[in-house]
């Protein structure tokens, strides 16, 4: 189902300011429901082959033109550092790119605290190995259309001599699109400036384009650095890939451990992400789950904090109020606006098992590619990392981490804030473990376009 | 007098560690003769207490400047603009030198702006919480006037929505050598701490009563 169809077709429309067009369908467009779809990695080794694929697959890459009735099988192509290097990029456009994308995110652990369990001597192959170089990914909205659609990318890149497939990723979470942990996700999308659509209820003022897509002002009024020439770096954006194991096994031991009824379960398990498992927020529903609020986009998302200022319905510490403090007072000096990234997150992988209990659980193959797109994706998710998910310091937690995403230390806490007294619960384990990540560039249409044809333009 | 320290048979940080002592007695053969005696009593000071686990040394925080624990430095030297100085002394006096106001930041446990060099240029020195460039767009959004007030006092400025401004702090910063931090509190720790502390001891007024 696409955005529109969601509302009922009642869509606040705003004024188009940037050009969708040229823009990548999967910056705008939202997760379609029910979703199905793949990821690709694939290696380049002969440029011209490269840019050969890339000629080959741009027309069928979507834009993002009308991007809110759109949710039929679409495709969409990002790039690595290693990938441009390997497609033959001009020099002066490769050192244009920001250091942490040229890096990549491997090399960019410290900064991201990747850690530990989370280390990526401890990644799945072929991530952070440097041979991944484009990543070409199918979103639809049936499983017939999916197929349909991989059939006519694979035409592109398999059996090309040059080219090498290095591992396919099958996503998709029927029934009921939930996430490895049981959870409706991807609620919370920032509304931007300029899409063709107003905010929707809750989404609040929306942000300066250009803090999600290259080549507009952004929220201090200028263009963030871009990579050059213009034709490259305009209308593109950055993606970051997370890939996430989910120990759905310690999770449920962990809800079990901590709460004795079906109902007290259900509550710990909303008080840890802030919002019940049907995406109903503890902000509009306190006490008891309300699927109808939960999958109602008009109202699933309508909410401040001015009425839970002590955190009493969505705990300071949960993964929901963390990774979107909205008017919550910090302790320290933020502009949340300046930290909001798009989410794409697809789940793979065998579906949530309430049952599921044992260690052996925890190593079934399920999780999360956890998705995110933005103008400065890099500097983004080192924040995240470093002061919204893995310490608790800017919302009075002290060391507390994010119970979803972070990486958790032995003895690590959540603390539930209630009256009389809060309630602390000790021990809490690590959830979701890092397996793998890579840093993409998703260029524009007219940039695909450009890398496809570098070598014609050189010898011309 | 090397001869007396012992290496053989030690972990390779010990050896390490003795490797350093040398290298002091060595630079100290030129000192004053004080400087040689006060360095002998404090290496003996040290050889005593061999036994207690050695401090952790001192972090990076970040792209530059020296942490511990949760606590950053950094120092800056600046030129100053033409004028600089003048504005930029002023413009503190406006609030009789207290800079109060900083409180709002959540993350600085102090500041101080030394003007030097007969007002040509001037020694910025803070402590504050985390690495410290996490939160510069939030400033950049949020305070960007105050800062390009103070800043502009600098030779080369580039405002602090320049996507420079990280580079221009970075150049004009020098790393402490050493460090020192009394509490591991964040400045928000802190504040939380003495709310606790201070409804305990309510809590404990109305029990004595």
């Amino acid at each position: 189902m696409a955005l529109i169809d969601r509302v009922g077709g009642a869509l606040p429309r705003g004024d188009v300011g940037i050009q969708l067009d040229d823009i990548q369908a999967t910056v705008l467009r939202y997760r379609p429901e029910p979703y199905y779809g793949t990821h690709v990695m694939v290696h380049v080794a002969d440029a011209s082959a490269g840019r050969t694929f890339l000629q080959r697959i741009a027309p069928h890459v979507e834009s993002a033109a009308d991007w809110w009735q759109g949710s039929e099988a679409w495709i969409a192509v990002a790039i690595t550092y290693p990938g441009l290097v390997a497609l033959g990029l001009p020099e002066d456009s490769l050192r244009s790119f920001p250091e942490a994308f040229r890096v990549g995110m491997a090399a960019r652990a410290d900064q991201l605290l990747d850690r530990g369990e989370n280390d990526p001597k401890h990644w799945d192959a072929p991530f952070g190995s440097g041979l991944v170089h484009i990543a070409v990914t199918v979103f639809s909205n049936s499983e017939e259309t999916w197929r349909q659609a991989m059939d006519s990318a694979r035409r592109h890149y398999d059996g090309q001599p040059g080219l090498s497939v290095l591992t396919t990723e099958d996503f998709g979470a029927q029934p009921g699109d939930l996430n490895p942990l049981g959870y409706r996700d991807s609620i919370g999308q920032p509304a931007i400036a300029g899409s063709g659509v107003d905010p929707l209820p809750g989404q609040g003022a929306p942000i300066k384009a250009g803090e999600l897509i290259l080549g507009y002002p952004g929220e201090a009024g200028v263009p963030l650095p871009a990579p050059q020439p213009d034709v490259l770096g305009r209308n593109g954006t950055y993606v970051g890939l997370r890939k996430y194991q989910s120990r759905v096994g310690a999770f449920n031991r962990f809800l079990q451990a901590h709460a004795t009824t079906d109902a007290e379960r259900e509550l710990l398990a909303a008080k840890l992400v802030g919002r019940w498992r049907s995406g109903a927020p503890l902000t509009l529903a306190p006490t008891n789950d309300d699927p109808e609020l939960g999958a109602d986009p008009l109202r699933n998302d309508d909410f401040t904090y001015g009425a839970d200022l002590d955190g009493q319905q969505v705990p300071f510490g949960s993964h929901m109020r963390r990774m979107n403090p909205r008017d919550t007072k910090l302790a320290l000096l933020t502009d949340v606006k300046v930290h909001r990234i798009i989410r794409r997150s697809t789940t793979y992988g065998a579906p949530y098992d309430p049952n599921a209990v044992s260690e052996r659980d925890d190593l079934t193959p399920r999780g999360i590619h956890f998705i995110f797109l933005s103008a400065k994706a890099m500097a983004t998710m080192e924040f995240l990392q470093q002061e919204w998910i893995n310490n608790g310091n800017f919302m009075s937690l002290g060391d507390e981490r994010d119970p979803n995403v972070g990486l958790q230390e032995d003895g690590a806490t959540f603390t539930i804030p209630a009256e009389p007294v809060r309630r602390r619960i000790h021990g809490i384990p690590t959830f979701n473990v890092l397996r793998g990540g890579e840093y993409f560039f998703m260029p524009s249409l007219s940039a695909l376009r450009w890398i496809g044809d570098l070598a014609q333009r050189r010898s011309g | 007098m090397a001869t007396d320290v012992q290496t053989a048979g030690r972990p390779a940080h010990e050896a390490e560690y003795a490797q350093k002592i040398e290298q002091l007695r060595e630079l100290f053969a030129d000192a004053p003769e004080v400087g040689k005696k006060a360095l002998e009593n404090v290496l003996s000071e040290i050889r005593a207490q061999a036994s207690e686990e050695p401090p952790p040394p001192i972090e990076s925080a970040g792209r530059m400047g020296s942490r511990l624990g949760k606590v950053s430095e950094l120092t800056l030297i600046v030129p100053f603009a033409p004028g600089g100085a003048d504005r930029l002394r002023t413009f503190l006096r406006l609030f009789g030198g207290n800079l109060q106001r900083a409180d709002d930041v959540g993350t600085v446990h102090d500041m101080r702006f030394v003007f030097l060099d007969n007002d040509t240029r001037m020694l910025f020195a803070t402590a504050y919480d985390g690495d410290w460039d996490a939160y510069i767009d939030d400033f950049a959004s949020k305070i960007p006037d105050f800062l390009d007030i103070i800043d502009s006092a600098w030779e080369g400025w580039p405002g602090i929505r320049s996507p420079e401004a990280k580079d221009y702090l970075a150049k004009h910063q020098v790393t402490a050598e050493g460090w020192y931090v009394a509490n591991d509190l964040t400045v928000a720790e802190t504040r939380r701490l003495r709310h606790i502390g201070k409804a305990v001891d309510e809590f404990l007024d109305k029990v004595g009563d």
